[in-house]
């Protein structure tokens, strides 16, 4: 089974983001950049199946700016056999994200698509569902367990208020939750051996796609900052403020 | 030490701090008067805790006119007994006396009372856009005083030095009740003994450090950390030379296998499945785009010689938290086998010849002890905690510990090291002193004790009985 999987360059998930000050988009000029963590845990449940013989060849797929050659690399160092990075300076949007996908999926036919469930930067969680319905294939999303059998699998969601176990057909997308797997590090040695792997760069036009942005942003700002807190000398003090000024009782 | 009944000794306290800074009763008593060391039962006269210096000079001529001995307390994380009042002592906590005062963005420093705990002035100076670099396992509990009493150094020395080099203007009331302001926050000033630095490192023998201006710096840019499997202890050293000709290090840290095993039980994740008896942690700072492809060629190259056998490099913070955690989490994975520390150093030229000789003492006189090593190695300082075994108990196994000390700072003596690299002497550490300094130097060191607390009211039998 061939596996495509989806991984996203975003800010390291420990940098904290501010708002540029002219509200044109958040400051992430020389932010360290890592793997989308949800993304990672789609590397390392690919690299399980190919471990475990279940799947015969991981694709790692990036869009975006040439930098993401490096997340690629990340992931052949974590097991992926080869590497696509569809190159682009636009602002790429879940609905452009899939459309690209969807083209690849025609070009390598893999039984799979897996990727995260949401990326930490936009955390717009749609692209998978967008994918599933352009393809028309099953989808399995949130996925804190995913085991493959023939033809489909089954599959346990993280659900609001519990989990919930599915059969799918495949081919499916999947999209994956942190629960899932805790990804390994990165061995020196596999960093080498992921220089030699063939990654193949392409554009959107080489796949039809119009990759635009539909929608347009209009403002950026920082959340409100929370006020400092105060003292009160009686409880009748507190009694009253809770009543009177944040009115909860 | 004090003539005066207990109850008359802290009636003449009340005359000058209210009844919520001073405490009496048994759980302050004995929270206050003890570090992470458990090696001497606290027993305090009392607990202060003072807000203002006037408060502080208040309390010291009240101990010098009643001979009442005083220990300075501050995150109580010390690991040589600094901070333990086990006779009498009244205690004077500084956790009170936590603001930051001022900050100063051309100077690029920041003033502080001694309270304020580390982590809160490293998050303080990341607001502004800065960096205070000084920075160890115990960063959540410490307090900027205690740093400063005891010259703090940690995990990033070998970029950053020790805190000696971040304090540049030092406030402390003496042993006789004065207030010095020294420095007062200069980069030059060549007017004559600079007494700021017989403070810093002092363990509160000659004053009590009641404000610090301290410098900060550029926040440094993005970091790898790499943890590497050594199957030689002569591999180590190798390594880091290899690393520091090519890379800018900002740690270059080491722990043994056994060490590994007891932060694995904790649940944290095995770096790589590769068995090496040694493991390193270089973390690398990215000073230009080729840094991953220079450090990927120094692991082929120490790879090719056997230095090393297997190794991973962080690919996010997450992960580069994740794999510093194997080696911060160690002092808490061992802390409940109750071990004996030493913390020592040698100069880093004698270190693999170093290791050497206290590995075969170590086999030789502990066969049945469980020995952790790990340490700031890229500095010549390794910390040696041995595992008290279950069946043998508390008095019996520091008699054992201390038979084997005499052999093991005679040999740091041998190789001109020191018996504390960054711990302190302390209580634990002082019967050995004279391993590190000669008799013509500790003479001079208890005269200028003598100078600044001339009735040794302050923290008597810490470092010098």
């Amino acid at each position: 089974m061939k596996l495509l999987v989806a991984v996203k360059r975003v800010v390291d998930y420990n940098v904290n983001v501010r708002s540029k000050s002219d509200g044109t988009g958040p400051d992430i000029a020389n932010a360290k950049m890592s793997m989308n963590p949800f993304d990672e845990v789609a590397i390392e449940e690919a690299v399980r199946l190919k471990e475990a013989g279940k799947a015969t060849e991981i694709v790692a797929v990036s869009m975006g700016l040439k930098a993401c050659e490096e997340t690629i690399r990340t992931a052949m160092a974590m097991g992926a056999d080869r590497g696509i990075l569809v190159e682009t300076d636009a602002q790429l949007q879940p609905l452009a994200v899939a459309k690209v996908l969807k083209a690849l999926v025609a070009k390598e036919q893999p039984q799979a698509v897996l990727l995260g469930k949401q990326a930490i930067d936009d955390d717009c969680n749609q692209t998978g569902q967008m994918l599933a319905a352009l393809l028309g294939w099953a989808q399995g999303t949130f996925l804190s367990k995913l085991e493959v059998g023939d033809g489909k699998a089954i599959v346990i969601r993280e659900v609001d208020g519990g989990l919930e176990t599915d059969e799918i057909k495949l081919p499916a997308v999947l999209t994956v939750d942190l629960r899932l797997n805790e990804p390994r590090f990165v061995k020196l040695p596999n960093i080498m051996k992921a220089k030699k792997k063939p990654l193949e760069v392409i554009k959107p036009a080489d796949l039809g796609v119009d990759v635009d942005p539909r929608l347009a942003y209009s403002n950026f700002r920082d959340p409100p900052k929370r006020q400092a807190g105060i003292k009160v000398k009686t409880v009748a003090e507190l009694v009253e403020k809770l009543k009177n000024e944040a009115k909860v009782i | 030490m004090s003539t005066a009944s207990a109850t008359a000794l802290l009636d003449g306290i009340r005359a000058f701090l209210t009844p919520a800074q001073l405490r009496t009763d048994p759980d302050s008593r004995l929270l206050y008067g003890r570090d992470w060391t458990h090696q001497h039962t606290p027993a305090p006269l009392a607990v202060a805790l003072p807000t203002t210096v006037a408060q502080v000079q208040r309390l010291v001529q009240y101990a010098n006119d009643q001979r009442l001995a005083l220990v300075p307390s501050g995150g109580r994380t010390g690991l040589s007994g600094a901070a333990v009042a086990a006779q009498g002592e009244l205690v004077v906590s500084f956790e009170r006396m936590n603001r930051i005062l001022d900050f100063d963005p051309i100077d690029r420093s920041v003033t502080c009372e001694p309270g304020v705990i580390t982590e809160t002035l490293q998050h303080y100076a990341r607001e502004q856009g800065l960096f205070y670099p000084i920075d160890f396992a115990a960063r959540g509990s410490s307090h900027i005083g205690g740093n400063i009493a005891t010259n703090a150094g940690g995990i990033k020395v070998i970029r950053y030095g020790l805190t000696r080099d971040w304090v540049s203007g030092l406030k402390v009331v003496t042993g006789k009740g004065e207030l010095l302001d020294l420095n007062k926050g200069l980069i030059k000033n060549a007017s004559g003994y600079d007494l700021r630095h017989l403070f810093i490192g002092s363990e509160g023998t000659l004053g009590l450090i009641v404000e610090a201006t301290l410098r900060l710096t550029s926040p440094p840019g993005p970091s790898s950390v790499m943890v590497l499997g050594v199957p030689e202890l002569d591999g180590v050293m190798a390594i880091f030379d290899a690393f520091r000709n090519r890379l800018t290090l900002t740690a270059f840290e080491f722990f043994s296998a056994k060490a590994l095993r007891h932060v694995l039980n904790k649940g944290l994740q095995r770096p790589f499945e590769t068995a090496t008896p040694y493991y390193v942690l270089v973390e690398i700072e990215h000073t230009s785009a080729a840094t991953v492809d220079t450090a990927l060629a120094v692991f082929e190259q120490c790879s090719e010689q056997g230095w090393l056998a297997d190794g991973v490099i962080s690919q996010s913070e997450t992960q580069a938290q994740e794999l510093w955690a194997l080696r911060e989490n160690i002092t808490e994975s061992i802390a409940q086998y109750q071990p004996y520390k030493n913390d020592i150093a040698v100069r880093i030229s004698r270190v693999p010849a170093f290791l050497r000789a206290i590995d075969a003492l170590l086999a030789r006189e502990y066969p049945d002890f469980e020995v952790i090593w790990f340490g700031h190695i890229g500095d010549g300082n390794l910390h040696i905690s041995v595992l008290k075994p279950a069946a043998l108990d508390q008095a019996g196994f520091l008699a054992r510990c201390r038979q084997v000390n005499e052999q093991l700072f005679s040999t740091i003596r041998q190789y001109g090291g020191s018996i504390s690299a960054e711990h302190g002497v302390g209580l634990i550490k002082q019967p050995y002193l004279h391993y590190s300094r000669d008799e013509a130097e500790i003479a001079y060191l208890r005269a200028i004790k003598a100078v600044f607390d001339p009735n040794g009211i302050l923290n008597p039998g810490k470092i010098f009985a």
